[in-house]
Order: C-alpha cells, then structure tokens, then sequence
C-alpha cells in the first residue's frame, strides 16, 4: 500500500480546516472561545503551509522558527486584542 | 574541496543558500512578512481601542465570499507546490501545468476579491468610511497587489520551468498565501 503525498494530505487538512473556520462562527455563541479556535485554526493552517508548501521542512531550524513566530506573534496579537474587547 | 563547495562558497549568501530558490526571494519574502506583521499587528491594537467601530465594520464585510477565497488560494498554494515537486523531478509539461493551475485559481482570487470589493463599494462603503474600512483597504489591497505580482512571477518562470525559478516563485507565492491565512480570521471573522 502506498503512503498518500504530503502535499496532498497538507492540501485537504487546509481544505477541512478552512471550512471549520468558514463554519465555526454561528456554532459558538462565546466570542472569546470562538475567536480562540479561529485562530488557532490559522496557526494550524500556518504551519502546515510553512513546513509542507515553503519546503521549510528540512531547512535549518532558525529559518522554520522564523517563519513560525511570525505566524506566532501576529495571531497572538489578534487574540490578545479579542480577549481585551471580550472582558472589558 | 570539491568545485560545487568552491562555488557554494563564492555566493555569498551564507545560511540563506540553505532555503528553497533563490537566497534574494527569501531576503524579499522576510522583508514582506514584516511589513504585513505590523499592518496587522496595527489592526489588531486599534481594534482593542475601537471595538464598536470595528464591530459595525466587520458585519458589513462578506465573510462567505472571503472563505471561499480562503479555498481558491491554498488549492492554488497546492498546486504551486506540486509544480515544485514536478520541476525537481524535471517534468517540464507537468510543471508548467500546475504552474497554470496555480495561476489561473490566483487570478480567480483576485476576480473573486474584486467582486467583494464592487459588492461593499455598492453599499457605500469606502476607504475613507471609518477607521476599520480604511485599515481594510489598506490591507487586503496591498495583498491583492502581491497576488498579482506573485501571478508575474509564476508566468515568467512557466515558460523555461527549471527547478531554481520554479522554486523561488512558488516560494513567493506560499508567503502570498499564508498571509492571507492569517489575515483573513483577523479582518473577517474574529470578535
């Protein structure tokens, strides 16, 4: 039996994910926990594109680690900004 | 040591020769990254000052059609990697056809972003409506300009396909689409 390509497995995770994220909204009345699965959705997402679709994989881990707290930082952000509108 | 380390050495590019392409995708890539990261990280902090300002604006906007975008582009970023793997594999009329792939689904996302933006203009919304559109504008314009571009790059590489251009492309291109991975929860969809 032939393993599936890590590209095409990569491309239908991304596909699901997008759909969860398309989904989710209505499904979850509280905005704090639903901002936190969208986000954490696209950090998903994220790392699948950098390691699989950048071909960061088996480059050095300074250039993965660069990439991914980009990722990191930017959503992070966003989150925190949610949670402050959220409890104020 | 062997001629291909002299030559490796004599680039000049130092760790950066380790990463798909060529090193100056990667110098460009990491400069956008940046730029993109405080375009959002600038979104973010004024909406935590402007919540209600935001919040008008953000139900104003088409989240379905975004996400529809969301699809067209990574199956887009798919199929720029599949040309990757098919140039490394030197299949020149198959890299060319996922490069087209890749190409037309981009310029389906820009013919789909375009309608979204008809659809708001018609509404009466413009950049200078409020805070929120005007930062909107800003962000997914200048992402719509790199989509463009990276369809550009994609076109010139196409014709020669080898595995350099073929990978410095399609790397321009993954970071076109993981921008708008992160960006479009941000402006469309979180609270």
């Amino acid at each position: 039996m032939t393993m599936p390509d890590r590209i095409d497995v990569t491309w239908i995770m991304l596909i699901g994910l997008a759909l969860a994220t398309i989904l989710l909204p209505p499904l979850v009345p509280r905005p704090l926990f639903g901002n936190t699965l969208l986000l954490a959705f696209a950090a998903l997402k994220g790392h699948r594109i950098a390691l699989d679709f950048m071909d960061l994989r088996a480059v050095p881990a300074l250039w993965r680690g660069l990439v991914v707290s980009w990722i990191l930082i930017v959503l992070l952000l966003a989150w925190l900004a949610s949670a402050i509108v959220a409890l104020i | 040591m062997s001629t291909a380390a002299c030559e490796q050495q004599e680039t000049g590019w130092g760790i950066l020769q380790d990463l798909p392409g060529d090193p100056m995708i990667w110098v460009l890539i990491f400069s956008e990254l940046v730029a993109f990261g405080l375009f959002l990280g600038a979104f973010s902090v004024t909406r935590a000052i402007h919540p209600a300002e935001f919040a008008a604006g953000q139900a104003m906007l088409d989240s379905h059609l975004a996400g529809l975008n969301t699809i067209v582009l990574v199956t887009s970023g798919w199929a720029a990697a599949r040309a990757t793997r098919a140039a490394r594999n030197r299949q020149r009329s198959t890299t060319r056809y996922w490069l087209l792939g890749a190409m037309a689904l981009g310029g389906l996302f820009i013919s789909i972003k375009l309608a979204e933006y008809a659809e708001e203009i018609g509404r009466g919304v413009g950049l200078e409506t409020s805070l929120f559109f005007t930062l909107y504008f800003l962000l997914t314009g200048f992402h719509l300009l790199h989509v463009g571009l990276g369809i550009i790059i994609l076109a010139v590489v196409c014709g020669r396909a080898g595995i350099s251009g073929v990978e410095t492309a399609t790397a321009f291109w993954h970071m076109v689409d993981l921008v708008w991975i992160v960006m479009f929860p941000i402006l469309y969809l979180v609270k």
